[in-house]
């Protein structure tokens, strides 16, 4: 491997720092040029190999041309990144935009690359009792400029006791070849509540690499819901651990990528505290040259006792081009557990299709209803009505009725 | 307006129907009837155009148009509408969503424009009266739930909502206790006319005591072997089938 581009485009990058950062920084960019882009020989990213970066020569994006106002949420408030840079014009928040601690745990060439490169991002804290009744929208944008060009950036939420918070982590891209990290450390106090969407439309060209580390304490409550579009390349790593008892969490996603994408999402749950609870509910809709990695880890630690965890993967498998690999894992180290999980891949249902074309319904309209029928189940999730609107128009299938008739 | 002529199909490479020839005009009901495995539904989904039903002769056409060239999809829009003997649960889709795209695209093929929220409301409200659905039903997804014989009530309705030209009802009365029948019996009523004809596929002669049909068939072996009037099936009712079976 040679990796040269990225010692040079660091030694440019540290001339910026304080000279106290620089010493961590380099030594977390000796673990990544020790280590490189995760390949196929990691067990974690078999399906998905970045080592071909190793080759490239990206550049440190520095800021562009905001492409797309419809991926603003009126209703939010908002911090918006463009290649990294914050955009003041956008952003209503501006205030949440703060430096974070880069100190990368043991991990990956990922997680390394990320805290050498690191830039300030979202960091909302929120008191004890705070409750925001607005979302929170953190937009990165990624665009096209000269040459290949990589952003990396870290991004923090602290939930006080029983803070109540609803944050969307959007992300997007337009043209161009683009790498884009992303780690974001979230902590829940006792009794937090927090809904966190995440949201991934990227475009060919772009790999983009997000990994969620978040921790809860006794009691607090996790509503996570990841929605994957696009047609780039796309990682989402999401580590869960349940800390304290009383701790409970519900994870669901849909992945839905364009033909030529690949999304990856790594999901582990790790029961550490006893008396706690764990939902995943995944579902898949893959098409033409579309390509889907699924891997959901359930862990029970050793004490965990009383853990309630539930795991569920449904793929649709539509072409003969397209790929899945989906993997259920769970690893229990305690005896008095209710784990269960199942996964399936299959076919739309032609019973169905023929049923709905007998009454004079078009082939693809028909498809469409049972594909919009099948990702329901996640789109119900979204308690946030201007966000179900858009993910339902971005996944571009038909809209419902109104479900109310009046006797 | 229906001319069936030497009808051959297969399914799964088994000849079903063999030298099958019918002709329904406008205005008219006819029963056709016959032991299991004639070739009953499967003239039924062969009229409809299910996939799996490989016509090997013979045709089909309807109002003039040959209709084994059409998609299944093409020949709802054209007016056939077939009854299934076992309607498909389709979680997600509710029956709304299902009623209003099929009038819609009804609509467009005919090139018409779509039918106003408000007025597609109250026409589906005034239906369902008819065939004693509860409208907060029809939220739910395509028969999700639903009983036998509110399955078939919902068939009844979406004929009775998509008003075609032929209905073809495949073992509708299956299943059904006396008020329901009475029920399906009233919508196939509701929409008879000189302009529509009616195709009842059963196997008993109970439904055609409230729905009077001018023409009784016999399938048998996969062809037409007796037709009459509505004497005939109270024959058939009173001697069975062997004596027919035998003669084909």
């Amino acid at each position: 491997m040679s990796l040269i581009a990225y010692s040079q485009s660091f030694e440019r990058f540290a001339a910026t720092l304080p000279e106290a950062e620089r010493g961590a920084r380099r030594a977390q960019l000796d673990r990544f040029l020790i280590s490189g882009f995760p390949g196929r020989d990691l067990e974690d990213w078999k399906y998905t190999d970045l080592s071909a970066n190793d080759e490239r020569a990206y550049t440190l994006a520095n800021g562009g041309e905001f492409v797309s106002g419809a991926a603003l949420f009126m209703d939010a408030d908002r911090v918006v990144y463009v290649n990294g840079q914050l955009s003041t014009d956008h952003s209503t928040s501006s205030q949440w935009h703060a430096a974070n601690n880069t100190a990368a745990a043991t991990g990956d060439g990922i997680t390394a690359l990320n805290a050498a490169f690191a830039r300030d991002g979202l960091n909302l804290q929120l008191g004890r009792d705070e409750r925001r009744v607005r979302p929170v929208q953190m937009l990165a944008v990624g665009t096209a400029a000269d040459g290949a060009t990589m952003n990396h950036q870290r991004h923090r939420i602290v939930l006080g006791e029983n803070a109540e918070a609803t944050v969307l982590l959007h992300f997007i891209g337009a043209g161009a070849e683009r790498l884009g990290t992303h780690v974001v450390d979230i902590t829940l106090a006792a009794g937090a509540r927090l809904t966190l969407y995440r949201l991934q439309d990227e475009d060919a060209g772009a790999s983009l690499v997000t990994q969620v580390n978040l921790r809860q304490a006794r009691d607090s409550r996790l509503n996570a819901l990841t929605i994957d579009l696009g047609k780039g390349l796309a990682r989402h790593g999401f580590d869960v651990d349940l800390a304290e008892a009383g701790a409970e969490t519900e994870v669901s996603g849909l992945y839905a990528p364009r033909s030529g994408a690949h999304i990856d999402n790594h999901i582990r749950v790790v029961h550490t505290a006893p008396h706690c609870r764990s939902r995943s509910h995944y579902r898949g809709i893959i098409d033409e040259r579309a390509k889907a990695v699924f891997n959901g880890k359930v862990i029970v630690r050793p004490g965990a006792q009383k853990t309630d965890s539930e795991q569920r993967i449904a793929n649709l498998l539509l072409s003969r081009k397209a790929e899945i690999n989906a993997k259920p894992e769970l690893e229990i180290y305690a005896d008095d557990v209710k784990c269960a999980h199942g996964s399936t891949v299959g076919q739309l249902d032609e019973t169905a299709l023929a049923y709905l074309r007998s009454r004079g319904i078009p082939r693809d309209t028909a498809r469409a209803l049972l594909l919009r029928a099948f990702a329901t189940e996640v789109l119900d999730r979204i308690t946030w009505p201007a966000l179900r609107t858009h993910v339902e128009a971005s996944l571009h299938l038909p809209t419902e009725m109104p479900e109310v008739i009046e006797t | 307006m229906l001319e069936i002529k030497n009808l051959h199909a297969e399914v799964d490479g088994k000849h079903i129907l063999n030298g099958l020839d019918l002709t329904v005009k406008a205005g008219e009901v006819h029963a056709i009837m016959g032991p299991n495995g004639a070739g009953k539904s499967t003239l039924a989904h062969v009229i409809a155009g299910r996939e799996g039903y490989v016509v090997t002769d013979g045709e089909v056409r309807f109002l003039g148009k040959n209709l084994l060239d059409l998609e299944p999809e093409s020949r709802a829009c054209e007016g056939v509408f077939l009854g299934f003997q076992y309607p498909v649960e389709i979680p997600g889709v509710s029956n709304i969503t299902l009623l209003k795209a099929a009038l819609n695209a009804r609509r467009k093929y005919s090139g018409g424009k779509e039918i106003e929220p408000n007025d597609f409301l109250a026409w589906v409200r005034d239906r369902a009266k008819r065939v004693k659905i509860d409208p907060k039903m029809l939220s739910r997804g395509v028969n999700e739930g639903f009983s036998g014989g509110e399955k078939k009530r919902n068939e009844i309705l979406q004929m009775l909502i998509l008003e075609p030209r032929l209905m073809i009802l495949d073992e509708t009365d299956s299943g059904l206790d006396i008020d329901a029948l009475k029920i399906v019996a009233d919508g196939i009523n509701t929409l008879r006319s000189p302009e529509r004809a009616t195709v009842l596929v059963t196997h008993y002669q109970r439904l055609l005591d409230y729905v009077q049909p001018d023409y009784v068939h016999v399938l048998a072996g996969g062809r037409i072997v007796k037709s009459g009037g509505p004497e005939l099936a109270k024959e058939l009712e009173a001697k069975g089938y062997a004596w027919l079976e035998a003669a084909a």
